[in-house]
């Protein structure tokens, strides 16, 4: 339908072809981790269209940042479960505060 | 105005009513009285008066010149005359077609049960037994011809020629085409002889009844189908529009007075709703039966919100002029937005319950009261809009949430009745035909909201349902959410939730009442899954995308959205074969069970795919359905259809966008087939219909870490390397590097299966395209 402002997706495809010359000089292995990256900051375009930030990159980064620090949070719980020495790390809470709460 | 009534006996009687409908003219005196000067000067055959209407966005009396007409044919000629003397005047009431305001002013509808006075043919007195917001009506006895062409359903516009078939009164009658006097005489006589209330045809608006009009003028043989003689058949010429990025094909209509014709092939959603839901829409909207049944449900509710405004005696603006208020870039950021739509966690998931908010956008219009002329009201205060901060007006009903809110509460009427019923009883299929129209008409009412050539349409109003919509279901999810459940995807009006422990319909009604009370709106759990498959982007493996699922409830029902199955280009064939598979899995009660079961599936699967090569699949099961996205002459790459369309005009068959066009893939430099020249037997293209073949069964594999190679070995090899084909890899194998496996398998024994990403020791599962891409 008519909209007249480019939707977050097709704003993620500007911001994705911009740094097209970045990707090509890169080496083979950091381009499939830059890929890895922008595909991280894909799957929160409803949250960043939601955001209606000026400057999408900005949330899309954080969007990156996202991804890493739950692959961050998900190995270091790994970590902890094999050497057996579970809340060594003050790690933030998993789970939401009141998840054991079964009212419903 | 004549009108037609249908007796008690079922004898068809047309009543002459004298209808003096008007339109209205508002601006300077001077410029007023001279219209009315020109008027009088010309001796139209009007009255004139001076007098006070409301107007919507004003909302106030408002002083008009109103212009009634004696002869209600001649309306929009004296108001298009009147306009180009005067074009500066506002008008309203110019264009609403005749036959609703005429039902509108006598507070009738059609199909209505009347009582009705007459007397020397005149009509003088009728009132409508029965209302248009019962659920249970009786309907006229209509008596019914269908007319088609003999054979298989095929488009004569593309050069199928056969015999005339009609149905009548319980029997067939076959009138042969070479012999054209005796084809016109025979329909004649059966016009004559069982006077059929509605005619039903496949291909008569464009073949058949202008042939018979042809015959008829060349041997100059009057012939019946109007029941008013003095009338000519109506006519409309075909035409192509866009919308919603489709280029849709409008055939020509041929339209009869003092009965009706239908042509399946040319209405709108014929075979969703049907005649029952077409005569629904013509009781809820007054516009005629012929009408209804050619053109979109938005034309339906553009009338109802018409009708609405006349009953409150509020003018209908013509040729509205209302740009859109100004606004900053910033706002203009916040509010030119859509509704929400996430990127769901690809992989298979069991136990996920789908909530739906019901009618979403039409419940929040009548819920928030969000309207043309209520959103951004200089009124009251008012109530500002989430993210926008738009006033709304609360101390008066707006126009579309009047029209919608009696539309939600007949639609769920049907709904309960329909439930209310059991499975096999025939009224189920009459309510859900009704209810799938009250579907549509709600469904277009958005539409109509932000539409700026809409009668009630505002910008602003429709980005204030869109920001509602946006707010309702973070509320849900916040809501769902402190209750310890996982938000899978979300979608504009649905949630996709999974909580380890929560199962069945039981453990989510409580949760439903707080969405309930807390958002305001009705939300419904659509069902539970056993289990359920979201989707990778074709262009982005590693990230799934919002409309690509499907799944299997509990009741084992399918819901399938995106993939082949659920495209109109895919051959029947290969959709049959997918959905079969479908069927096949949906017996497995959760992830373990589906995997249990794609032994089976792959077994069909390279059954299915051994009689496709084998040449034995039926050519009519693989041909390809495309709608032309373009005219023939733009065709710039040769594509699949571009080559069928070539062929088609080089038969001298011609073609519009948004027409429909089959082909078949077929071996040799041909590469495609058009069907419609397909009349004997040809061999397929067995290699491209392999290719389109594998690709849907790996769109359902694939979320199983099925590749296309190990597809390939199963289906095309019969061979599997973890057992029989469709036997998976053990868990914690990598498919990749099945010798490692060995050392892997020992480890992994006791530990669960990585594969169900909504395991609750497996959080961030999502990851899962990383490690399998």
């Amino acid at each position: 339908m008519g909209r007249t402002l480019p939707s977050i997706t097709q704003a993620f495809l500007q911001e994705q072809s911009s740094l097209a010359r970045f990707r090509r000089a890169l080496r083979r292995e950091d381009q499939l981790a830059l890929d890895d990256l922008l595909a991280d900051a894909r799957r929160h375009l409803a949250a960043a269209a939601y955001a209606s930030h000026l400057l999408p990159f900005e949330v899309m980064l954080l969007a990156m940042l996202v991804e890493e620090h739950k692959a961050v949070i998900d190995l270091r719980r790994r970590l902890d479960d094999l050497e057996g020495t579970a809340e060594t790390f003050s790690s933030p809470r998993l789970t939401p505060p009141d998840s054991d709460r079964t009212d419903a | 105005m004549a009108v037609w009534f249908l007796d008690n006996d079922g004898h068809a009687v047309p009543l002459l009513d004298h209808f003096t409908p008007a339109f209205y003219a508002r601006g300077p005196q001077a410029d007023l009285h001279d219209v009315c000067q020109m008027l009088r000067a010309q001796r139209a055959p009007v009255d004139l008066h001076r007098t006070e209407r409301r107007d919507l966005f004003l909302d106030q009396q408002v002083e008009v010149l109103e212009v009634g007409v004696r002869f209600p044919a001649q309306l929009q000629r004296l108001q298009r005359q009147v306009a180009e003397f005067r074009p500066h005047l506002t008008y309203y009431d110019a264009d609403i077609p005749l036959p609703q305001r005429y039902v509108l002013a006598r507070g009738i509808f059609p199909l209505a049960y009347c009582r009705v006075e007459h007397a020397d043919g005149r009509l003088t007195a009728v009132e409508a037994l029965d209302s248009p917001w019962d659920a249970e009506y009786r309907l006229p006895p209509l008596r019914v011809m269908t007319l088609r062409l003999d054979g298989e359903l095929r488009n004569p516009a593309r050069g199928y020629r056969s015999d005339l078939l009609v149905d009548v009164g319980g029997q067939s009658y076959i009138f042969k085409r070479d012999q054209g006097r005796q084809l016109l005489l025979g329909v004649r006589h059966l016009l004559e002889q069982h006077d059929p209330d509605l005619l039903i045809s496949a291909y008569g608006d464009s073949f058949i009844l202008p042939r018979l009009i042809e015959l008829s003028r060349h041997y100059g043989l009057p012939l019946p189908l109007n029941r008013d003689h003095g009338q000519a058949v109506g006519h409309k010429r075909a035409h192509s529009y866009f919308s919603y990025g489709k280029v849709i094909f409008r055939d020509e209509q041929h339209t009869l007075f003092g009965r009706w014709h239908i042509d399946r092939q040319n209405a709108f959603l014929a075979d969703d709703y049907g005649l029952d839901g077409n005569l629904e829409i013509a009781r809820l909207t007054g516009l005629p039966v012929q009408t209804v049944a050619r053109v979109s449900t938005g034309t339906g509710i553009s009338a109802m919100q018409v009708a609405t405004a006349l009953r409150r005696g509020v003018l209908v603006p013509w040729q509205k002029r209302q740009p859109e208020a100004l606004k900053t870039g910033l706002d203009l950021f916040a509010a030119d937005k859509g509704g929400l739509v996430y990127t769901p966690i690809a992989g298979l998931h069991e136990h996920v319950a789908e909530l739906d908010f019901t009618a979403m956008y039409p419940s929040l219009m009548v819920h928030f009261n969000l309207s043309p002329e209520t959103v951004k009201a200089e009124c009251c205060p008012g109530v500002p809009v989430p993210e926008l901060g738009t006033p709304v007006c609360n101390h008066r009903q707006g126009l579309v949430p009047e029209t919608l809110a009696p539309l939600l509460e007949k639609r769920a009427r049907y709904k309960a009745l329909m439930r209310a019923l059991p499975e096999d009883d025939p009224r189920r299929e009459v309510y859900r035909r009704r209810y799938s129209a009250h579907k549509w008409l709600l469904v277009t009412c958005f539409g109509y909201l932000g539409y700026k050539n809409a009668r009630f349409g505002r910008i602003e109003a429709h980005e204030a349902v869109t920001a509602y919509g946006r707010e309702v279901l973070l509320q849900a999810k916040e809501i769902v959410e402190a209750r310890g459940y996982r938000v899978l995807h979300m979608y504009v009006d649905g949630l996709w939730i999974h909580k380890p422990g929560a199962r069945g319909r039981p453990d989510y009604e409580a949760l439903l009442d707080i969405i309930k009370d807390q958002t305001g709106l009705p939300i419904e759990l659509e069902g539970v899954y056993r289990w359920l498959a979201f989707l990778p982007s074709r262009t982005e493996p590693r990230v799934a995308v919002a409309n690509r699922y499907f799944g299997a409830f509990q009741d084992g029902s399918l819901k399938i959205r995106g993939i082949e199955a659920r495209r109109h280009d895919t051959p029947a064939y290969i959709k049959d074969t997918q959905l079969h598979i479908l069927e096949i899995l949906a017996d497995g009660r959760d992830v373990a069970g589906f995997r249990a079961l794609l032994p089976k599936a792959v077994a069909y699967a390279t059954e299915r795919l051994r009689c496709l090569r084998a040449g034995q699949a039926p050519a009519k099961s693989l041909v390809v359905q495309q709608r032309l996205s373009r005219e023939p002459e733009e065709f710039r790459v040769r594509t699949a259809a571009a080559r069928a369309v070539q062929q088609l005009l080089g038969a001298g068959i011609p073609l519009s966008a948004g027409e429909q066009l089959r082909f078949l893939y077929v071996p040799g430099p041909e590469k495609v087939r058009a069907w419609d020249l397909v009349d004997q037997a040809v061999p397929y293209d067995v290699e491209a219909y392999t290719e389109l073949f594998l690709r849907a069964v790996e769109s359902l594999l694939a979320v199983a870490s099925v590749d296309r190679s190990m597809l390939e070995n199963w289906l095309l090899a019969g061979a599997g390397y973890w057992g029989p084909p469709g036997v998976l890899p053990p868990p914690g194998a990598d498919p990749r590097m099945p010798l490692l496996a060995a050392r892997r398998r020992r480890k992994a024994a006791a530990q669960p299966t990585p594969m169900s990403a909504a395991a609750p020791q497996n959080r961030y599962a999502e990851h899962w395209g990383r490690r399998f891409p």
